[in-house]
């Protein structure tokens, strides 16, 4: 697609192409449309356990799709999804940034501190779902201890077990696994910042909160659209921290909208509801995505000269 | 995999090939009984390392004293267990032999997955050695469907020192349980400590309530606002945590380990650990209210209906009734046998906590309510959390329950 070097391949040379594709291809086809494909067949049918094995699907058109959007339970775990998307973005992000900004510079055992900050993202969500509903426990939990520990014991809660506070505490616990990530992708941004800017703007007399503002700002703007809509692919559709920290409880209030299809496909084992759903879940991720994919078409044709 | 197997399967024709040779004779059958060995593919749940000896030691035993089979086992972590077996209705790998928690019953046994045993179980003709709850939860829709492969209920644990310097006796009706628990409770030590956890763990530690009240599921809105204020008073008068709504029975054990909890509610299963406590320990039956109630928990053995190999499959599961298999096995899982005629031989008829488990057993009810189950089970822990983190009343929260449960039962 980049016209000014290729010449138009000889038919050997695209064949050749295709081979070098194929792989991949292959790949994509075989996990990914195929059961895109499936799911999607499954969703306008009526499939329940009783109905897998006798082999004949009764094909109900949108039924599905209509029974899901009538289920108030469905538009709750939309909202909360949302929340917990925003509140984990919002926090991720600028947390993320301003440890980049840290990082940027060197300091003693900065490194050592950078690389710590990582393990964060590299722990299994399992591992710290599981670390963070002990931590935030009642009565065993460390943040209450902490809180006893500086006075402020009457602030001590049931984090997780309180409807009020519960979602707070999965968004909490989900801001520290993506800071690591938000600061890892900015600071490669903040990288790529040519130094002489500040050094110009300093001499112009330009103070660091107008450096900042002037220059790092709209600068790290590429780099933060990305990230962010990276950060919502992501978030959208996380399951596994939720799932370990409360299992969407108490009541319903961390059901979001992955924990709902899980419920309706493996508990209820409504197939074809649970594949509605779980379309109606790929929505917003794909959304992000298709602005995502042409966010870095558009900054590979105009961003080659710098 | 299978290729280790062949080639076991090949030294043991070789095996016995030779035997035959030197023996004189029957070489014609030897060859016949080698293309029969069967390999049956058997899935459980026992992933934790303590159950591996007893697994192992049972699959021997059956490959040793079945004629002509193979085992082949497969684990998966307690919750992927009915999801696979579903999951292989689709993508046509299923076990011949599966164990499942009894609850599975409900989803698994409207499916048309499971063999039906019926004529087997009858001709086999050992149905009534069975405890009556345990053999229920096999009996799906007139069909026999599984044999129970252990059994375990709910009764109630206490802290002796703590009860004796609180001057209580160990409760036997919910009002003594409620001013024992009261009085037990003190600084942060809870009187009580139960699983409410929004899933079927909680419901299975709610529903003994439901039952003592004298109702059921088709009572909820009545007797479940019962049973739920009953609950609700404790959490109420802090004998109960309201931490309970995130607890798992494990987290429950735990609190009882570090006496944080002077009662708990929880099984037979917890008692290897309690062994290790530094303090004394008993455990009596639930208390009662209107009735003695406790809920039947344990696994069953299923078929799979599509299975090659039914014939040697019920086979395996005939072999595995024997008192010499069956004991041994039931002993290293630290588990209680579904057979009343087991009642006086392995470790449970000297261990006195074991026995007061055992005792409750014919009581024990099975949640055997069929394929609306799910939905049902899930209302019943929404209005338990609900009620417990106090945004319903207990009647409402009842009633709204009631309503779901009547739907999700009468088959929508």
């Amino acid at each position: 697609m980049r016209p000014h070097r290729s010449r138009p391949p000889s038919s050997r040379r695209r064949r050749a192409g295709y081979l070098f594709c194929l792989p991949g291809m292959t790949f994509l086809a075989v996990f990914l449309a195929y059961p895109l494909f499936y799911n999607v067949r499954t969703s306008v049918h009526d499939v329940r356990l009783s109905q897998l094995l006798g082999g004949s699907w009764q094909f109900n058109g949108l039924d599905n799709y209509r029974a899901v959007l009538d289920d108030p339970a469905f538009w709750h775990s939309v909202r909360l999804s949302v929340v917990f998307t925003l509140g984990s973005l919002v926090f991720q992000f600028s947390i993320g940034f301003a440890l980049a900004l840290l990082f940027a510079r060197p300091f003693p055992l900065g490194g050592l501190l950078r690389s710590l900050l990582l393990v964060a993202w590299l722990l299994p969500p399992v591992v710290s779902g599981t670390l963070f509903r002990w931590l935030l426990d009642a009565e065993s939990g460390a943040y209450n201890a902490l809180l006893e520990a500086v006075g402020l014991g009457s602030l001590s809660h049931d984090w997780l077990t309180d409807p009020s506070t519960s979602l707070a505490g999965v968004v909490f616990a989900n801001i520290w696994v993506g800071v690591p990530f938000n600061m890892l992708l900015l600071l490669v941004g903040l990288h790529t910042i040519d130094p002489q800017l500040y050094e110009a703007a300093a001499i112009d007399g330009a103070g660091p909160w107008q450096r900042f503002r002037r220059i790092t700002l709209p600068l790290m703007r590429p780099v933060s659209v990305t990230v962010l809509l990276l950060g919502l692919i992501y978030t959208f559709k996380v399951f596994d921290t939720v799932f370990v920290m409360t299992g969407g409880g108490p009541v319903d209030s961390t059901r979001v909208l992955s924990l709902y299809v899980y419920e309706v496909f493996f508990r209820f084992f409504r197939f074809g509801q649970g594949a509605a759903a779980g379309l109606l879940l790929l929505v917003v991720p794909l959304l992000a995505g298709v602005f995502y994919v042409r966010r870095l078409r558009r900054e590979e044709t105009t961003g080659g000269a710098a | 995999m299978s290729y280790t197997v062949d080639r076991r399967g090949l030294l043991r024709a070789a095996g016995a090939g030779a035997a035959a040779l030197g023996l004189g004779g029957a070489l014609a059958s030897c060859g016949s009984d080698e293309s029969e060995t069967a390999t049956l593919t058997w899935w459980d749940y026992f992933t934790l390392d303590n159950f591996q000896p007893g697994m192992n030691r049972l699959i021997r035993d059956v490959e040793a004293g079945v004629p002509n089979v193979r085992i082949q086992r497969r684990t998966f972590p307690f919750a992927e267990l009915d999801r696979q077996i579903t999951l292989g209705a689709i993508s046509g790998e299923r076990p011949d032999i599966a164990i499942v928690d009894n609850v599975a019953m409900n989803t698994l046994g409207g499916s048309d997955l499971l063999a039906d045993l019926t004529g087997r179980v009858e001709a086999w003709g050992q149905a009534d050695q069975y405890y009556e709850g345990p053999w229920d939860s096999c009996r799906i829709g007139g069909k026999v469907l599984g044999i129970p492969n252990n059994s375990n209920c709910l009764a109630l644990y206490y802290n002796t020192r703590m009860l004796e310097s609180a001057g209580v006796e160990p409760p036997t009706t919910w009002d003594e349980l409620a001013s024992a628990a009261e009085r037990l409770t003190s600084g942060g030590r809870f009187g009580l400590a139960l699983s409410a956890i929004k899933s079927e763990e909680g419901v299975f530690q709610f529903l003994p309530f439901l039952w003592q009240a004298g109702g059921d599921l088709d009572t909820f809105a009545t007797d479940g606002a019962t049973a739920l204020s009953f609950l609700h008073d404790l959490i109420a008068k802090g004998s109960l945590s309201e931490s309970c709504l995130g607890w798992t029975q494990q987290d429950v054990n735990t609190r009882f380990m570090n006496q944080r909890a002077a009662l708990q509610i929880n099984g037979p299963w917890q008692i290897p650990t309690l062994k290790q406590a530094d303090f004394d320990w008993g455990v009596v039956a639930l208390p009662r209210d209107q009735e003695a109630a406790t809920c039947l928990g344990g696994e069953n053995w299923v078929l799979m209906a599509q299975s090659e190999n039914l014939d040697k499959a019920w086979e395996v599961l005939e072999y595995t009734q024997r008192p010499s298999v069956l004991v041994p096995y039931l002993v290293s899982f630290g588990n209680l046998p579904a057979r009343e005629d087991l009642a006086d031989r392995g470790a449970w008829a000297s261990d006195p906590a074991l026995r007061l488990f055992l005792s409750q057993l014919p009581l024990a009810r099975p949640r055997r309510y069929g394929r609306g189950y799910a939905d049902a089970s899930q209302a019943i822990s929404e209005a338990e959390q609900a009620v417990l983190t106090g945004s319903a009343s207990p009647s409402a929260a009842a009633r709204t329950a009631a309503a779901k449960i009547d739907k999700a039962l009468s088959g929508r």
